[in-house]
């Protein structure tokens, strides 16, 4: 071979080589998705309750296996984790079976508690291969909430009690709660409300002091939401069942399942292990005292014997 | 901590959520680079498409991204998974460079090269791999790393559909109000940015010297 | 300025080999049988006869716009005539295979039109190459024409840009010659060069062309060069051949149009005053 052609030659060999790393560094991303050997990564939504329960899976799951959790919270939706977690990003994360039934398995709501589990159950395993776990003892579904002083003042418990003195009342309700079909619209039809005037809507976080400084008379909250025990506010009960169930479960992907049995078996022991006022008291521990969520988690299951 | 000792105690998911975006980005890239280089070259030989293709590409480009990603969420198949729809969506954005400077980098060729390789034989074909691709590939490389970098870009706002990558980092920060986390995000995208560009762009000029080697 | 062009006249038409083959003589390599070209409704080329034999250089001159460039590309099939034939090694270039057509005619334009990102080697082997001639032979004509040209074999691995005019047109004139071809067109080859390497490359070629007996047309307009490196020469003016001579013999016709050019270059000298 003459120079030339050696010079020519090692020219190709140059560029077909950078070809050949370029091609690589394409594919090496889908090729290198190898990861997840022995761990385990827990999602959340991006709201306090949502990131006192992933923290609480991942403690007990790192408490009662040998494997290490990473914790990705603050996903900053329903759709978000369920994509997430479809993908294979995270292997676990808290859902309520309210919004699992309507908005990710886009069926109707209607039925009790047990019919809504377990239709959310089968759901999930037939159409994702994901497995539900069962309930954690709360409900956090909407809220009609008042006053403790007028609670006792009127001696209310229900809705339906309630419902007598709304027209002297001025509500006060979230954008999204107007905007829901199981929310306001349905409420008024369900109960037969009325309203001295029309409902003020203002910002979820707005609400509670507006009830508190009497600006409102009664608001749509959330069941465990930390604030009603620590104002003396008062929940009333949804005696017609109006509002879907929101129990909280957790949603865990059948394929880590397979590879690790025991994270079901630690996991199924916070089986009805929260009551509402537990879960009350939690997210009040983090939104209003403004302690640690790690920390508050740990004291809980110490308490609770979950964990030594 | 400090920034650096925060992005080591989370090593792990720093590793994890830049190999999810250097995914999107570049299999979104591959995509848009099959689909586009040779597409560039078809409306060099039917010039009656350059109007239509390269208009049809400035469109997409116009929509605003969150807007294109949303648009495509109720498709079937695309529309399930986050991660097809953010790969369908930033390929999509990244087609308009790779046509572009493929159709731009043939027409640059000189025609006098072009037309002494006609008359001495060369079929079509061979005109177009031997003679018009090696003196346009610097050309078509430019176009591969505006796209890619553009693909690295736009998949920081592919988390906000659920299809992970860095902007994940970004949006949990927000939501957290932690700076740490929304650096530990927006660095590591700036950076992978940044070394793409170079890279291809140490590519770009070794092709385009050939150009002036006349 | 020049009177109305007269189209080739009987006196004239004597010369044109059009009007000598008798059935022992073979078909001419390139023959224009009342070819025309048109434009956009523009006429290009009109009714051009011609002929080139094997072995024969045909000269075309004429100014910018005269047709020559047209011509040229109609015997290689760039272009297809819109009236009459052109027939090459006597079928219609319409007939030929245009790859093979322009594989067996080589071609050599201003500055050489080598490909910048291939080296001289490359270059000069491209036909070869792709006619997948074997490498041991592909190299070996590369040196060979590399010394045809009178370029040192260092040369082959340089890029074009790093040659000087004089030796891109030589490398130009090997690329042409690589896979042998029976016809050679050259296109105003040596146009961009300096005065006396335009002269060097006119003697050279001369020499080269009185050993291969190729059927050559060479396009150019510049008289001295025509007088120099013709066996004829063809005047064309605006798409019309206005004569067709001998070379010797062009210096002596009437016709308003040579004697234009003669005057416009005149102080030149008929090259080989006495011969032929």
């Amino acid at each position: 071979m003459t120079i030339h052609s050696i010079r020519a030659r090692r020219k190709q060999i140059i560029s077909k080589l950078l070809l050949l790393f370029l091609v690589l560094l394409f594919l090496f991303p889908v090729v290198g998705c190898q990861r997840h050997a022995d761990r385990i990564v827990v999602g959340s939504k991006n709201f306090t309750e949502q990131l006192i329960l992933g923290e609480l899976f991942a403690q007990v799951i790192e408490a009662r296996t040998h494997l290490s959790v990473e914790r990705r919270f603050y996903l900053a939706g329903t759709f978000i984790c369920q994509q997430a977690i479809l993908a294979g990003r995270i292997d676990i994360y808290p859902e309520y079976t309210g919004t699992a039934l309507t908005a990710v398995l886009k069926q109707q709501p209607g039925g009790d508690k047990q019919e809504v589990y377990r239709r959310v159950k089968q759901g999930y395993e037939e159409t994702f291969g994901f497995r539900v776990g069962p309930p954690l003892g709360f409900d956090d579904t909407f809220a009609m909430v008042i006053r403790g002083d007028d609670a006792r003042r009127l001696h209310l418990q229900t809705l339906s009690q309630a419902a007598q003195f709304t027209p002297q009342w001025r509500a006060g309700f979230g954008y999204e709660f107007m905007e829901r079909p199981d929310g306001y619209k349905g409420l008024v039809a369900s109960y037969g409300l009325r309203f001295a005037e029309p409902p003020r809507i203002m910002d979820l976080g707005l609400l509670t002091r507006a009830l508190k400084e009497r600006q409102v008379d009664i608001i749509a909250g959330n069941n465990t939401d930390g604030l009603i025990p620590a104002l003396d506010f008062f929940v009333l009960e949804d005696d017609h069942r109006y509002f879907p169930p929101y129990e909280a479960v957790a949603v865990m992907r059948g394929e880590m399942l397979k590879n690790h049995p025991e994270v079901q078996a630690a996991l199924d022991t916070l089986a009805g292990a929260i009551s509402d006022e537990d879960m009350r008291r939690l997210n009040y521990a983090v939104d209003g005292e403004h302690r640690d969520p790690t920390a508050v988690v740990k004291k809980f299951l110490e308490q609770r014997r979950v964990i030594n | 901590m400090n920034f650096l000792q925060f992005m080591m105690a989370n090593r792990q998911q720093v590793l994890d959520l830049t190999l999810e975006h250097i995914t999107l980005a570049g299999v979104a890239t591959l995509l848009a680079a099959l689909v586009g280089i040779p597409l560039g070259i078809l409306i060099t030989r039917i010039p009656q498409l350059s109007k239509p293709v390269l208009g049809g590409a400035n469109i997409i480009q116009t929509i605003p991204s969150l807007a294109l990603f949303g648009f495509l969420l109720p498709a079937p198949w695309i529309g399930e998974r986050a991660g097809r729809l953010a790969i369908l969506a930033l390929a999509l954005y990244a087609l308009l460079p790779l046509i572009r400077n493929t159709y731009a980098g043939i027409q640059g060729v000189d025609p006098a090269v072009v037309e002494a390789g006609r008359a001495m034989g060369l079929t079509d074909r061979q005109l177009l791999f031997q003679v018009e691709l090696p003196l346009a590939s610097g050309v078509i490389v430019a176009g591969v790393r505006i796209a890619t970098v553009v693909s690295i870009g736009l998949a920081t706002i592919a988390a906000a559909i659920g299809a992970g990558g860095l902007g994940e980092f970004i949006f949990r920060g927000l939501a957290m109000v932690n700076n740490q986390v929304i650096l530990a995000g927006a660095i590591p995208a700036a950076l992978l940015a940044l070394f793409a560009d170079f890279v291809l762009g140490r590519l770009e000029r070794r092709l385009g010297s050939l150009r002036s080697k006349s | 300025m020049l009177s109305k062009l007269q189209p080739i006249t009987g006196e004239d038409a004597r010369h044109s080999t059009l009007y000598m083959t008798d059935a022992s003589t073979p078909a001419p390599a390139i023959e224009f049988d009342h070819a025309s070209f048109r434009l956009n409704g523009r006429p290009l080329l009109q009714d051009l006869a011609l002929c080139v034999k094997q072995g024969e250089t045909l000269v075309l001159l004429g100014r910018s716009g005269s047709g020559k460039t047209t011509t040229l590309k109609l015997i290689n099939r760039l272009l297809l005539p819109t009236a009459g034939d052109v027939r090459v090694n006597g079928r219609r270039t319409a007939d030929w295979d245009p790859i093979r057509l322009r594989r067996s005619i080589g071609y050599v334009i201003q500055d050489g039109g080598l490909f910048p990102h291939f080296t001289v080697e490359r270059n000069i082997a491209l036909v070869p190459r792709i006619e997948n001639w074997p490498q041991a032979r592909v190299e070996a004509r590369v040196r060979e024409l590399l010394s045809t040209v009178g370029l040192s074999e260092d040369l082959a691995s340089r890029y074009p840009s790093q040659l000087s005019g004089g030796q891109r047109q030589r490398v130009g004139v090997a690329r042409a010659l690589a896979a042998d071809p029976p016809i050679l067109i050259l296109d105003e080859a040596f146009g961009a060069l300096d005065p006396i390497t335009r002269s060097e490359m006119q003697k050279e070629f001369r020499a080269l062309q009185q050993r291969m007996r190729k059927a050559v047309i060479f396009v150019t307009h510049d008289l001295r060069e025509a007088l120099l490196l013709a066996d004829r020469i063809a005047l064309l003016e605006e798409g019309r051949l206005i004569v067709d001579l001998p070379v010797a013999e062009f210096p002596l016709s009437q016709h308003s149009l040579v004697r234009a050019y003669m005057e416009a270059f005149s102080g030149c000298q008929d090259p080989h005053p006495g011969t032929k």
